[in-house]
């Protein structure tokens, strides 16, 4: 029978060692792959931690409150019979254990997937007298539908980050594409948007655009950090947002909601802000996935809002709201986690008239967005009072530049102050 | 008047209805069933079971008609319809003796007579012996559906008959109109055309077996038009008079005259007198509404096949049968995936479909890629002397998703679950065609129209 090593699982970019909460299983309890093990917290969030192959729970090698690095044994699923001393026994989990946990890369990647197990892989399920199939699913191989193993790879869906909810937590069809609409299981049902062809292109990079890369990261490490800031002329959309929540049985709408309505649009029509810096190409999404800032008490994290380009107003602010709810409660699934192809930050509430955001890598922009002021405005007729609101765009130099950036603000700008385009 | 205690009671025994009070038997709760016909319900006693009987003696009777392209030299057979008729009843009767079985099997209390919910957790039963009540933990509705009618036109089961009269009566009409291309009304032209009734076949929508793809509409349109059945499609009939030899169908293209009007216009759910609007279950469309577990608006009530909407399938009553039963045990039961319900019609040729038709996926802007393989090159159905119709299926050419499938044929009606299967499974067209097909079979057919959606059909 397969054993199967239980290992901090990196649950976001970022994440470097996390803590065990609490183990739902004990020392000697029958689990099954999918089963939930433990809770375990990151820096970012309160994550549930699954069981990637089925047995009993031989070892627990971490305690509750114990922080461990990602990738460390922190136990063992095995049956009864086989024999886990050496496992015991051995060195600390080296680094390539992490491929039994979910899958690290937070920008998803067309690969193919559930392909032949790496070597290392191999190692983990000790395939001692032949190397039989696991039962469900154990490290390396990931248990989805044919189709769904497909529509992922089109869709550039990382299926190690999902949860399958098909029998035995078998990843099925439903579950890549609610990943790649919106990456929350629990969302009212939409539509999912038609999309056609890959997620994104990878353009060559042009001599300049090389040398922009190369030198760039020298000026300012690691990422070039440049800055556009526009005003935008609130008063229109003010009031539209206070005739729409007038409306009864509508969900409230936030100037936030607007704002992420906006950039989306505006980002599919400057697909060169959306784009991500990857060493010998830029990554232009055809996406609008938003990573929404919402701050903690401890700090600040940013969920993803996915396909914030085929959303209505509506739907973002149904969405916006339940997502910053579950960041507070540290609902977070692990997809909400990563993934964003583009940032807004937000410190309006905090009456902050501008500021600058630090850019969230791998994106290659990120939108801080102030409150809305009324301010003394010239007018044709002399000086009225005005609601203006300030953007600031921090862009990544390797990816774009200050001409990029200010056609996109301008843009933007122009959709805020002509709202009725985002009702449509 | 008595008082009975039990965990659920199911309303209704039909195919819905039985299996769910089986189901709830085996997960450990005691049962009651209610029913105020015989055990089995339409699907056993006046529907599934006995018209494909029928169907079978209609496919025999062909035989003989063909009998010389065997070789095989037949003078003066007799055909009897009323024996066909009679072979029916003792098919079904059999059948539904089975239902009584299988309730003593699994210690279930069948009540004759009607129920009536008279609370969430009460069923009042009436029937020959008086009144009795079920006081119960859930009550399970399957009551189904009955023949509907045009505005206007009264069945009176003599000269207008539904499915009902028609499985029961052992008179084989000179002449018949069916009014209703759908699977009831194709399968009874079938039966009377083979017995040597003069069928006209009326539709009101522009072919016969409209919901199909079109491609089985024209391959059944052409078959039954070579066994002498007048098709009018796109035909909407004015009224039903008796007259002439029996009765004088108008339409708005023209007056039939026949001895027999088969009424196929469709089913409706059997939701009136029951208690329903005093405990606030909501209808939608004449059906009851309910959730994925086949729950209605009031807790602890559920509703399960054709009253709780289309599509009006037996396996599909089963289905939510079981999901309502699981349900109802704390179990967390899977819900039905209506999308990939097989739709099956017992005509010859046979009709078999499941998911979009090629129209409906390129109307909801896939883009598909179709394969499909007739049977004429088959070398099985050329050794049977089966050679009408295809399999046709339609995938999503990015993905090879199986989004649709469409079988005219033989055995159409088996040749399908290998497609339900792989749907269900989610298999994409690869691992379809890696799937060793015996040879000969008209299974193999599939595999072919398969292949043919990749391009790579080997026998075409």
């Amino acid at each position: 029978m397969a054993i199967t090593k239980v290992v901090m699982p990196k649950l976001s970019e970022a994440m470097e060692s996390g803590k065990i909460i609490k183990w739902l299983k004990k020392e000697g309890d029958r689990v099954q792959a999918g089963d939930i093990l433990a809770e375990v917290e990151t820096d970012k969030a309160d994550v549930e931690m699954e069981a990637f192959g089925g047995g009993v729970l031989r070892k627990i090698l971490a305690q509750a409150g114990e922080k461990t690095p990602v990738g460390a044994l922190i136990g063992v699923i095995a049956e009864p019979s086989d024999d886990i001393s050496a496992l015991l026994a051995g060195a600390p989990a080296p680094a390539a254990a992490p491929a039994a946990a979910p899958g690290p890369p937070a920008a998803p990647v067309v690969a193919p997937i559930g392909a032949a197990p790496s070597p290392a892989v191999r190692a983990v399920t000790r395939p001692e007298p032949a190397p039989a199939v696991p039962a469900g699913v154990t490290a390396g191989r990931v248990k989805a539908s044919p189709l769904a193993k497909k529509i992922a790879a089109q869709s550039g869906v990382d299926l190690r980050l999902l949860q399958g909810t098909g029998p035995g937590g078998r990843i099925i069809r439903r579950d890549v594409e609610q990943a790649s609409t919106r990456g929350v299981a629990a969302m009212p049902a939409t539509t999912a948007p038609a999309v056609a062809g890959p997620e994104y292109e990878d353009r060559p990079l042009s001599p300049i655009r090389a040398t922009i890369a190369k030198r760039m990261p020298l000026s300012k490490a690691p990422v070039p950090h440049f800055y556009v800031t526009s005003e935008v002329a609130m008063d229109r959309a003010w009031e539209l947002r206070e005739e729409l929540n007038a409306l009864e049985d509508q969900p409230k709408i936030s100037i936030n909601d607007f704002v992420v309505r906006a950039a989306a649009l505006t980002l599919m029509k400057h697909p060169e802000i959306n784009a991500s810096f990857q060493g010998d190409a830029v990554r232009v999404w055809r996406r609008a996935h938003i990573g929404i800032a919402v701050a903690l008490e401890d700090g600040l994290i940013t969920p993803v809002l996915r396909d914030c380009q085929a959303k209505s107003l509506a739907q973002i602010a149904v969405e916006a709201r339940a997502l910053a709810e579950r960041t507070r409660a540290r609902k977070l699934r692990a997809t909400e986690l990563s993934g964003a192809t583009f940032s807004i930050s937000n410190l309006g509430m905090f009456d902050v008239a501008e500021f600058s955001a630090i850019i969230n890598p791998p994106e290659g922009a990120i939108l801080a967005v102030g409150s809305v002021r009324r301010v003394p405005v010239v007018e044709d007729a002399g000086l009225g009072v005005g609601r203006r609101m300030m953007l600031t765009l921090s862009c990544d130099h390797r990816v774009m530049d200050g001409a990029m950036g200010a056609r996109f603000l301008q843009d933007l700008k122009r959709l805020l102050e002509a709202p009725l385009r985002l009702l449509v | 008047m008595a008082r009975h205690t039990f965990d659920v009671a199911v309303v209704g025994t039909g195919p819905g209805g039985y299996v769910a009070a089986i189901r709830c038997a085996q997960l450990g709760l005691s049962v009651a069933t209610v029913e105020d016909d015989r055990p089995g319900g339409v699907c056993l006693n006046w529907g599934c079971i006995p018209t494909k009987a029928l169907l079978r003696n209609a496919e025999v009777v062909g035989l003989f008609g063909r009998a010389a392209e065997f070789g095989i030299k037949v003078t003066g057979f007799e055909a009897s319809y009323a024996e066909a008729i009679q072979r029916s009843r003792r098919v079904a009767d059999r059948m539904a003796k089975g239902v009584e079985f299988l309730f003593r099997k699994n210690k279930i209390t069948l009540f004759p007579g009607r129920g009536v919910l008279r609370a969430r957790d009460t069923v009042e039963v009436t029937g020959a012996s008086g009144t009795e009540t079920l006081s119960v933990k859930a009550v399970i509705l399957a009551t189904g559906s009955e023949p509907k009618s045009l505005p206007g036109v009264a069945l009176d089961e003599k000269t207008v008959i539904s499915s009902n009269g028609a499985v029961r009566s052992e008179r084989k009409p000179a002449s018949l109109v069916v009014i209703g291309a759908g699977a009831v009304g194709v399968e009874f032209a079938d039966v009377y055309a083979a017995y040597g009734a003069e069928v006209t076949l009326l539709e009101a929508l522009p072919r016969i077996v409209p919901i199909e793809d079109e491609d089985c509409s024209k391959e059944l349109a052409r078959a039954f038009g070579r066994r002498g059945i007048a098709l009018k499609t796109g035909v909407k009939v004015a009224s039903v008079k008796p007259g002439g030899p029996g009765a004088i169908v108008e339409t708005d293209g023209g007056k039939l005259e026949a001895e027999l009007v088969l009424m196929a216009v469709g089913r409706a759910a059997k939701v009136a007198g029951l208690g329903l609007e005093a405990l606030g279950i909501v209808l939608d469309r004449g059906f009851v509404k309910v959730s994925p577990r086949m729950e209605t608006g009031a807790k602890g009530v559920y509703a399960i096949g054709d009253m709780a909407g289309p599509p009006l399938l037996a396996h599909k009553a089963m289905a939510e049968g079981v999901v309502a039963a699981e349900a109802i045990a704390g179990r967390d039961p899977r819900p039905v995936d209506y999308a990939n319900v097989p739709s099956c019609t017992y005509c010859r040729p046979q009709v078999a479909s499941l998911g979009a038709t090629e129209a409906k996926a390129r109307e909801h802007g896939r883009d598909v890629a179709v394969g499909k393989f007739p049977f004429t090159a088959s070398g099985k159905a050329v050794a049977l002397g089966e050679t009408d119709g295809f399999v046709k299926v339609v995938a999503d050419k990015a993905t090879g998703e199986l989004l649709g499938v469409h079988i005219v044929g033989p055995e159409a009606t088996e040749i399908i679950h290998e497609f339900a299967v792989g749907r269900t499974l989610e298999a994409t067209l690869e691992e379809m065609v890696h799937t060793i097909h015996a040879h000969p079979t008209l299974s193999e057919a599939a595999l072919e129209a398969t292949l043919g959606a990749l391009g790579q059909a080997i026998h075409l």
